[in-house]
């Protein structure tokens, strides 16, 4: 299955765009792996992430393992379509350049 | 909104980045399979030795040692892969390659056994051992390559 080109600006703006990545590609993530991936501060990664909370692409998970709480976020359903349709959009945009670009479909 | 075509590229390439990071670090470490192949044999071999003490001394070892292991695994594993990027295909390369070398082992075991020859288990299981440390490598090669020529998104 394919999904329609739609370019999202809350996605591709830089930092959330790795962010989205990041989750894009998982099941879940725990916090510290993306402050560290990202190499980014508590407070901005969470900011972040709230602000794809808020748009309904991201759901934050809080837990605890034994004593220590586990805060993990996950791409919404919401969150998968729509970055789906951003790489669709981005690869339609190469495409159309005539750039190189490896094949990448959506399914 | 409209971006220059090399943006879209560079943000494709982001992309295949940050999920080859997730992939690298969802697969086993390098000492993961060793470990399990010395621990195996060292527990089979004590086991073997029919020894009460050294039996003992084995099986605490072997808790011990396999317990360390699998913290120490679920300890690294601060995410979870997509599970579309590992697929069915992942999946049976993974059980084939048990399947593979529970069926060497029980082979040469058992003709071994059947053959008299002293210390079967121990001996079939070095071969088995040796292809947890050859074999996990490849199959951790193998799951990195699938999981990256997967599409980069997948709608839900």
């Amino acid at each position: 299955m394919s999904a329609d080109p739609r370019f999202d600006e809350l996605i591709h703006a830089p930092t959330r765009l790795s962010l989205v990545s990041l989750l894009a590609a998982t099941e879940w993530a725990d916090f510290k792996f993306l402050r560290d991936s990202l190499e980014m501060s508590d407070s901005a990664l969470s900011k972040q992430l709230t602000t794809l909370e808020e748009a309904g692409y991201v759901e934050i998970r809080k837990s605890f393992v034994g004593k220590r709480p586990r805060t993990s976020a996950k791409l919404s359903p919401h969150g998968h379509a729509a970055f789906a349709a951003h790489v669709a959009a981005l690869q339609e945009i190469v495409a159309r350049a005539g750039l190189a670009v490896l094949p990448d479909q959506v399914h | 909104m409209e971006i220059p075509p090399i943006d879209a590229e560079i943000a494709l390439a982001e992309m295949r980045a940050r999920r080859e990071q997730v992939v690298e670090t969802s697969l086993t470490p390098a000492w993961y399979w060793p470990a399990i192949g010395v621990l195996m044999v060292l527990f089979v071999a004590s086991v073997e030795s029919r020894i009460g003490w050294v039996i003992a001394i084995g099986s605490i070892l072997y808790a011990l040692g396999l317990s360390a292991v699998i913290i120490a695994v679920v300890r690294k594993a601060r995410v979870q892969v997509r599970q579309d990027l590992m697929g069915v295909r992942g999946a049976l390369a993974i059980a084939a390659f048990a399947l593979a070398l529970v069926a060497v082992g029980l082979a040469l075991g058992f003709t071994l056994a059947a053959l008299s020859v002293p210390f079967p288990a121990t001996l079939a299981c070095l071969p088995v051992a040796a292809g947890l440390v050859i074999g996990g490598r490849y199959l951790m090669s193998y799951l990195r390559r699938l999981m990256l020529s997967r599409p980069l998104a997948s709608s839900r």
